[in-house]
């Protein structure tokens, strides 16, 4: 039978941890979750997806938010709850996947067939990316960055014990700005192949 | 200029409000905390007044007749510890544990959507009535914690849309809460600490309740007609749904459970004329539950919603620090300022201010806060006690509708629906709460303001 395989990535924004994602499900051959997650969620319910992904992997606004008795009225935290339970089960279910952000190295802290991945990056670097893809001036680009890592620090260190980007929450970080984006996925192929071997 | 033990007091009860909203910790860990810095800081080291802290902790008041047994014409008193709430509160929880356990709430539900044959008309009227009158007597969060979880249930079964069902249950569900004296948190409160009995809540705010829920129903009617019309359900979908008895988990816990519910109401009703306190009523209530429960009442005791009343105990010493050092007595100087001692003005400021308030802050702490200052309105001015105790539960209970984050019931709804796949987003539920709270508010103040100050 063969050995079921996760691969939990974090990352920052514009260092290209979203592609090496996608590369390592393709040279695995297993599925790839990143915001499509809610496509799974959500089959279907086009209108839905689309409300969902404003909400996605998002801090809750305490001043929009109550809590009673353990419920909600805050869209961000159910979600990331329903992402959560989504994570849980098809890591039972034995599926093997790439999963992107999502506090998926948190959630699946004790599956021992886990690696769990944090991927950053030179500011330099990432600003370069992001102009790139975005189309945006350096200041603009330095600005999404910022926003964008606030954001995702601050959803994760709600969720988990580990601070997002500390290394103790992490098997392996890597900068991606020394390799590159293909060499980087080269060399996580090579440590999650190592990994493979000694997984039960 | 406020003195030194003012500005603790008020720092206190400032931080504690912002923690509370701030959700980081724990809302009961935030007004323990808060009560704990009351005693330490303004009645220790700042008034050097063990006695107020006596007063704050109010322990001597299981002692006294007046906790079991109401008297006529007893003193109004807000300070310290309202046990009676906390009891009550406590008491009506382990209840309702019991009756959910059974399956009433769910039998409920199931039976009286059969018998409006499951049109989605009659059911939005019929569940909309359902929840008014459930929240008369019971909190209105257990009452849509079942509700909106039937409805979903209903709607998958029936391929109908729940959110304005929800919408509409949520907002009944606050008002129901307002026509009594143990519907909703404030009113308890109120009414424990002005001694005002469960007649005296029917004879006032129960009157503009009933009117706006008929004016409410027709609202929601209207803003819904579209979807509601739409909506078919088919003899396929009708014939596969569930019989009512089928959710009854044992008839014995059911029939126990419905008549310990039955005499609660009828003790609740009654109260004024045995004499029995709502507090006392509470503790009867419970150990008959937890008695009839045999091998359960353990784990009915587990289900109580213990931070819930450490919530409230923490907070109350909070209120009370701001009471003993004067500082509602200032508040309520200037709101008499403000209305030129006119009695409209007064209540038009306390229903709109308590509105607004409750509709982004937990009603509960603002109402708590503000017994003492209409208290000390009402001993000033010279106005009647209870116009302003009406407005005060009015403006509160209903306001909380307004928006997700008012009462506790939206809070419920609305995550209900969300952990099911049916999303309601800010915007959702204030585009038909807003007009509806605004629609009841201005119902209150003119029926309060007819009827009482001209």
């Amino acid at each position: 039978m063969k050995k079921q395989l996760i691969i939990a990535i974090a990352r920052e924004y514009g260092s290209g941890g979203h592609e090496i994602g996608k590369i390592l499900a393709e040279k695995f051959g297993i599925a790839f979750y990143d915001r499509n997650i809610l496509d799974h969620m959500f089959e279907g319910e086009d209108k839905t997806q689309e409300i969902m992904k404003q909400y996605e992997e998002k801090p809750f606004n305490p001043f929009l938010s109550r809590r009673v008795r353990g419920h909600t009225n805050s869209l961000e935290e159910n979600l990331a709850l329903m992402q959560f339970n989504f994570i849980k089960k098809k890591a039972k279910s034995g599926e093997s996947f790439v999963i992107i952000g999502r506090c998926a190295e948190s959630v699946l802290a004790h599956y021992k067939n886990a690696v769990k991945i944090y991927i950053r990056g030179n500011q330099k670097s990432k600003v370069y990316r992001v102009m790139k893809i975005y189309g945006l001036d350096e200041k603009e680009a330095n600005n999404k960055i910022k926003r964008h890592d606030q954001s995702r620090a601050r959803y994760h260190n709600k969720y988990s014990v580990e601070k997002w980007g500390d290394a103790k929450g992490y098997d392996i970080c890597v900068n991606s700005s020394c390799l590159g984006i293909e060499k980087t996925a080269d060399l996580l192929e090579d440590y999650v192949n190592m990994r493979k071997e000694i997984m039960e | 200029m406020l003195t030194i033990e003012q500005i603790m007091a008020l720092l206190i009860f400032v931080v504690m409000f912002v923690l509370i909203i701030s959700d980081k910790i724990e809302r009961q860990y935030v007004t323990l905390g808060a009560a704990v810095l009351t005693i330490v800081f303004t009645f220790g080291i700042c008034m050097k007044s063990p006695k107020a802290i006596f007063r704050a902790l109010n322990i001597q008041h299981f002692n006294e007749v007046s906790f079991w047994i109401s008297k006529e014409g007893a003193e109004a008193t807000t300070t310290g510890i309202n046990w009676e709430t906390i009891i009550f509160i406590a008491g009506m929880m382990i209840m309702v544990e019991g009756m959910g356990k059974a399956g009433f709430f769910k039998w409920l539900c199931m039976k009286i959507a059969k018998l409006v044959n499951y049109k989605p008309i009659p059911l939005l009227v019929s569940f909309m009535i359902m929840s008014f009158c459930l929240a008369m007597f019971i909190d209105s969060i257990t009452v849509i914690l079942f509700l909106a979880a039937v409805t979903v249930e209903l709607a998958q079964l029936l391929k109908l849309d729940p959110i304005p069902m929800i919408l509409s249950e949520i907002f009944c569900a606050n008002l129901g809460g307002s026509a009594t004296m143990c519907g909703d948190p404030p009113n308890i409160i109120i009414g424990t600490s002005l001694h005002y009995s469960f007649k005296d809540f029917i004879q006032n705010t129960g009157i503009i309740a009933i009117i706006s829920l008929a004016v409410i129903v027709i609202y929601f009617l209207m803003v819904y007609r579209k979807e509601l019309i739409q909506e078919k359900v088919t003899d396929e979908d009708i014939k596969a749904m569930p019989e009512p008895y089928e959710v009854i988990h044992s008839t014995k816990e059911f029939v126990i459970s419905s008549a310990i519910f039955f005499l609660a109401v009828v003790l609740l009703v009654t109260h004024e004329r045995t004499g029995l306190t709502v507090g006392f009523i509470g503790i009867i209530i419970a150990l008959l539950t937890l008695v009839t429960s045999g091998k359960n009442a353990v784990e009915l005791v587990k289900e109580v919603d213990y931070k819930t009343l450490v919530f409230f105990m923490g907070l109350f010493v909070v209120v009370s620090g701001l009471e003993e050092t004067g500082v509602l007595k200032l508040l309520a100087q200037h709101i008499e300022k403000l209305s030129g001692g006119n009695v409209i003005i007064m209540v038009a400021i306390i229903i709109w201010v308590s509105g607004i308030a409750s509709a982004v802050v937990d009603n509960i702490p603002f109402a708590a806060t503000m017994i003492p200052v209409i208290s000390s309105l009402s001993a000033t001015s010279g106005v009647d006690l209870s116009i302003l105790a009406w407005a005060l539960a009015l403006g509160t209970d209903v306001g909380g509708s307004a928006t997700p984050i008012g009462a506790s019931a939206n809070v419920v709804g609305t995550s209900v629906a969300i952990k099911n796949g049916y999303i309601i987003t800010w915007g959702k539920y204030c585009k038909t709460s807003i007009p509806a709270t605004i629609i009841v508010m201005v119902i209150s103040m003119l029926m309060i303001i007819v009827r009482y100050c001209l």
